[in-house]
């Protein structure tokens, strides 16, 4: 049997569109009797970003907010919708065989890239293999490929050493996108990328590192989805300048953080509130105690789990910009289950207990990594753990070495802020026993025999249910102690809206819509 | 004269080769996170090693110290790690961006200085109480708080300046000068502060000398003793401390550039510094080591011309 997945709803294809209108119908009216000319096809999205794009070799594209940039200028086989979902992109559809081995994309007929090459089935099995070919943040997303075949102009056969259940969503992301091969592998392609995406890269308006300028392209298959002529993306690092260039009119869409929502309201300035872009967890790495024995024990993991006060770090250190949990998926996603939520309520009394019981009464020390980003969380985080007798000892480790720090198998303990992304994906990170966050690479059974089901499960809706079993189970065996989601503001300027609700956290320039189209 | 510069020139060549390696060994240490940072969260020891084998940063520390001197000799200063943007163009660039805003903060500090100190050594009374009195709140006021005063009050409320970015002169004149306007005042204002109380003091000190006495028995105008013989002698200590504000503008341009989110070298160096682009970092500390001696060699050269006996013979 052959499970096929042309999208579920062939209206799909145009489902930002759709998106934006439904959302937007309601303002139309409003707007349009504002008399705000600038409203309309001709406007320009000017976004404001924190980070520089990396560069824009297909090879070493990484996520993020700099994906604003390269994922207009470069189509994805499969694009994640608004709303969260796998549809069709440069792939018009796609099919696993019965045992998830061999996955048939369908590549959309009359596409071209910015250069008039025709995209094929070619260029995407070059793209892919040049990924996998080259040390980059991408090759993770393909590591179970074998091989990429073609079957014709329009037709790529991959071919896995193993089923992957994250392969579909790596394929909506870096991994996924489709380089000009005349072009890719020169230095240029770097920085003056050729791909087959809406956009083309304005090089003459562009200044690396500061403005990037995108041109969208009329003889894109997809330009209803994109209702930007121009997308001037400026990376501003500085949250006051970000602010200040959104009030004097210098940007028109950005995020900021909540105490200057109110400011910017009063200004006319539209506010949607993602409540979940990210997730601050307590990574309870060595689940198997091999550095640090107590954490072997489930009942010191439960009690890690019951020594902090959710509701109050989320008001008062994330002055309300999020919301607790004991989850680490998205909670608009798939994985999710509101009822795990109940499953740790702060109470320092019966951790101290779990404690004792597990013979840690007098309890233990821990080191933990001192980063940019855990510092606001740090004096929380030690005094929670001290109410319970675990010590932390903090140790600086400088930005760079982040990701060092969490590999070297130093830290039984760290604190995690990642971006949200789709269940498999954060369970491939997160527990998998390879997983880039499962650094002692400690697994179960119980999960490992979750983990293949859901690996072969090729129907979307059975693999969510397996999904949510996988959450469940690593919620109630304490695998590690997510705290908080965290969210995040966008502002736009009236005539613009943010169309995202947090199901899918990937940046993208089709999350923007112009009211009152 | 020649053969001064060339020595000098020489010795910040030497200078150079020097810091660039000193550098180049402690960045040696951290080649893992730079692969590290590369990869992001999906980082494994597996794929540090073998992104550290596709830079090249397998390699002994000085066999690719070697290699970067060899590139740099040529010119080539290689290409971020991160954007793969070459960096001699890069630097240049931002180098423009920072320079024109340092230039001219030092420009008007200056000229406004000069004026504010000449007047107040010569004038006295109200002039020099109400100079000092300035002075001393430029040195007691953050320039972050002005440039955000200046933010907010010019760009945010009046629009008439942009609060954020840059625009090159050869593309508009007119609004590469707005671009720079409020960075640029914000720049100057604790220069103008420490420099106007030098050379009012220096100043004082010059017209207290005999040889004004002499020029004024003589009847020569107080204005030509105080412009041409007062000032060109006071001028010696004043431009040291020039030198020394430009190598703080340069630093304190750091802050600026990212609040008005310019393009810069500082905020470049900044970004660089904190992702380990070894590149990067490696051409700006050449770059400026070789900035530093060419204002010093400059400013001494000045200096000679504007005081003979501080010419070199």
């Amino acid at each position: 049997m052959r499970i096929r997945f042309p999208l579920a709803r062939p209206l799909s294809r145009v489902a930002p569109v759709a998106v934006a209108g439904a959302v937007l119908l309601s303002t139309t009216a409003c707007d349009s009797q504002s008399g705000d000319a600038s409203s309309g096809s001709g406007r320009t999205l000017s976004l404001a970003i924190i980070g520089t794009p990396n560069s824009f070799d297909p090879a070493q594209l990484v996520e993020g907010q700099q994906t604003y940039v390269w994922n207009s200028v470069y189509d994805t086989l499969l694009i994640q919708d608004n709303e969260g979902r796998l549809v069709p992109g440069a792939a018009e559809s796609w099919e696993y065989t019965d045992d998830a081995r061999t996955l048939t994309l369908r590549i959309r007929k009359g596409m071209k890239f910015s250069s008039g090459t025709p995209v094929t089935s070619a260029a995407v099995k070059a793209t892919l293999d040049r990924i996998r070919a080259t040390p980059g943040a991408s090759q993770i997303g393909l590591a179970a490929v074998a091989s990429v075949e073609t079957n014709g102009d329009h037709e790529v056969v991959i071919k896995l050493r193993h089923p992957d259940g994250s392969l579909l969503s790596a394929l909506s992301g870096a991994p996924g996108v489709i380089g000009d091969p005349k072009t890719m592998t020169s230095k240029g392609s770097a920085l003056n990328p050729v791909g087959s995406g809406p956009y083309t890269l304005d090089k003459g308006a562009t200044v690396n590192g500061s403005v990037y300028v995108l041109k969208r392209r009329d003889d894109y298959w997809n330009k209803k989805a994109y209702p930007f002529p121009t997308v001037k993306v400026r990376v501003i690092a500085d949250r006051t300048a970000a602010l200040n260039a959104l009030k004097a009119g210098e940007v028109n869409a950005g995020s900021v953080e909540a105490t200057h929502l109110g400011a910017l309201k009063s200004s006319g300035f539209e506010v949607t509130n993602v409540e979940a872009t990210a997730a601050g967890v307590l990574m309870l790495a060595d689940r198997d105690g091999s550095k640090l024995k107590p954490l072997g024990d489930v009942r010191v993991r439960k009690a890690i789990n019951m020594a902090f006060d959710r509701e109050k770090i989320v008001k008062q250190i994330l002055q309300g910009s999020g919301k607790p949990t004991v989850q680490v998926y998205n909670p608009k996603g798939d994985a999710y289950d509101p009822a795990l939520e109940k499953t740790y309520a702060y109470d320092p009394a019966e951790a101290k207990r779990l404690l004792a019981e597990a013979g840690y009464a007098n309890g233990f020390t821990v080191p933990m990594p001192s980063l940019v980003y855990t510092k606001p969380f740090e004096p929380t985080i030690t005094q929670s753990l001290k109410d319970i007798g675990i010590t932390v000892q903090w140790e600086t480790v400088p930005a760079q070495q982040t990701n060092s720090a969490f590999i070297s198998k130093k830290y039984p303990m760290f604190f995690t802020m990642d971006g949200l992304n789709t269940a498999p994906i954060e369970t491939r990170n997160n527990f998998s026993p390879t997983g880039t966050r499962n650094v002692f690479g400690t697994t179960d059974k119980r999960f490992d025999a979750l983990w293949d089901q859901a690996n072969t499960e090729v129907d979307p809706a059975a693999a969510a249910k397996i999904y949510q079993k996988i959450n469940a189970f690593t919620v109630e065996n304490a695998w590690n102690a997510p705290v908080f989601y965290a969210g995040t503001h966008w502002v736009t300027k009236k005539g613009i809206r943010y169309l995202g609700d947090g199901s899918s956290t990937f940046s993208t320039v089709r999350q923007f819509g112009i009211t009152g189209q | 004269m020649i053969t001064y510069v060339l020595r000098r020139l020489g010795t910040g060549l030497v200078l150079a080769v020097l810091v660039t390696l000193i550098t180049f060994l402690l960045l040696g240490t951290s080649f893992d996170d730079v692969a590290g940072t590369l990869l992001g969260s999906g980082a494994t020891p597996e794929s540090i090693q073998a992104q550290k084998a596709h830079m090249g940063l397998d390699r002994p520390v000085l066999t690719q110290y070697a290699d970067w001197l060899s590139h740099a000799v040529r010119g080539d200063l290689g290409a971020s790690y991160f954007t793969a943007e070459p960096v001699r163009s890069a630097i240049t660039a931002r180098l423009g961006v920072t320079l024109s805003v340092v230039l001219a903060a030092l420009l008007f500090t200056a000229v406004i200085s000069v004026a504010l100190g000449v007047l107040a050594a010569s004038r006295g009374g109200a002039v020099d109480r109400v100079a000092q009195g300035a002075s001393l709140i430029g040195f007691l006021v953050p320039n972050l708080l002005i440039a955000i005063a200046l933010v907010y009050l010019l760009a945010i409320k009046l629009k008439w300046l942009p609060a954020t970015g840059y625009t090159p002169f050869a593309e508009d004149p007119g609004s590469w000068a707005t671009s720079i306007a409020i960075p640029v005042a914000a720049l100057m204002v604790p220069g103008i502060a420490n420099l106007s109380a030098q050379i009012r003091g220096a100043m004082i000190g010059e017209l207290r000398k005999d040889y004004v006495r002499t020029l004024r028995t003589r009847g020569v105008p107080t204005r030509s003793i105080v412009l041409r013989h007062a000032l060109r002698n006071a001028a010696g200590p004043a431009l040291t401390v020039l030198s020394l504000e430009f190598v703080q503008m340069l630093g304190g341009a750091l802050i600026i550039e990212k609040v008005f989110a310019l393009p810069g070298f500082g905020s470049y160096a900044f970004d660089a510094s904190l992702q380990g682009d070894v590149p990067i970092i490696m051409g700006i500390t050449l770059f400026g080591v070789l900035l530093v001696v060419c204002v010093n060699l400059a400013v001494d050269l000045v200096n000679g011309w504007l005081n003979p006996k501080a010419r070199i013979h």
